[in-house]
């Protein structure tokens, strides 16, 4: 069975930048037992982007995250600067990989 | 998912103006989209929205357009709301009561057929403010019911001539009223003008 860590990065191996991100808020969430998980990027060409885990609907959007300053939210909170930072960068680069992917050459 | 790509569609509707997030709920019969939207996103983001869904997705699909404005969820100035709901099994009868301001209105309609009969009320109370209403009742189906019992919903109603359907997406504490907030959310942007 793969570690946490290996079905990671293997996803980033073979995966898109966006099946990658929501692969590593999947983990977060499972390693933490959090109810949930969301991360917040501003990246040029896409303006602010919510990442929501298991690429779920945010509804009504309660925690305000369409609104919110790039970052990692998490529920319930996770004081792991270092984590923010990976998951913030993670992300900003994840859009970026793939919009360079998807424009033709 | 019965989607042809995933990521690919999540990035072309990210990419549209003034998205800020994409969601997905899947069903056995239906790929639901959820796309988020700021103050800066196109007027046609949901027709936009929804051609690309349906040139990713194999089968039905519906979208749901929330609009965000500075302050909350963009809220249309003649918008109606649902007051009261009521269902008599004795009889076999749902009741909507919806109110436009002051005034009010209700639509009744036969419990026989299911959860459409809750689309039906509501277009029978609808037609009292917008009298012109081309949407008929369509469908009503629960999508999700989350861990709090609450019923996530998804209504559809057809303009027979223009062939011209509408879907709307809500929550409620039961799925009848999930139908009845999900047929306002259909009809609600369409009938403004109107009333």
């Amino acid at each position: 069975m793969a570690t946490t860590n290996e079905s990671l990065v293997a996803a980033a191996r073979e995966s898109t930048g966006l099946a990658t991100v929501y692969r590593a808020l999947d983990d977060l969430v499972d390693l933490y037992a959090l109810d949930d998980a969301a991360v917040v990027v501003d990246v040029p060409g896409f303006g602010r982007q919510v990442l929501h885990a298991g690429r779920r609907p945010l509804r009504r959007d309660e925690q305000g995250l369409h609104a919110a300053e790039p970052g990692l939210y998490l529920e319930p909170p996770l004081d792991d600067p270092v984590v923010s930072r990976l998951m913030l960068a993670l992300g900003t680069l994840a859009l970026r990989h793939d919009a360079g992917a998807a424009t033709p050459s | 998912m019965s989607v042809v790509s995933l990521d690919e569609l999540e990035l072309r509707l990210r990419r549209l103006a003034g998205v800020v997030a994409v969601g997905f709920v899947e069903t056995d019969d239906l790929v639901l989209v959820e796309v988020q939207a700021g103050p800066d996103a196109d007027d046609d983001l949901a027709r936009d929205a929804t051609l690309l869904a349906a040139e990713y997705v194999r089968g039905s699909v519906a979208v749901e357009v929330v609009r965000w404005g500075d302050g909350g969820p963009h809220e249309p100035e003649a918008r109606l709301r649902l007051v009261d709901l009521a269902t008599d099994p004795g009889v076999g009868e749902v009741t909507v009561r919806l109110a436009r301001g002051d005034e009010e209105a209700l639509g009744r309609a036969s419990t026989a057929a299911g959860l459409p009969a809750a689309v039906e009320a509501t277009i029978v109370a609808v037609r009292t403010f917008a009298p012109e209403l081309p949407y008929l009742p369509g469908w009503a189906r629960t999508v999700e019911t989350t861990p709090d019992r609450r019923f996530l919903v998804v209504a559809s109603v057809t303009d027979p001539l223009t062939r011209t359907h509408r879907r709307g997406v809500a929550e409620g504490a039961t799925p009848i009223e999930g139908a009845v907030r999900a047929t306002l959310s259909a009809l609600n942007r369409s009938i403004a003008r109107d009333l």
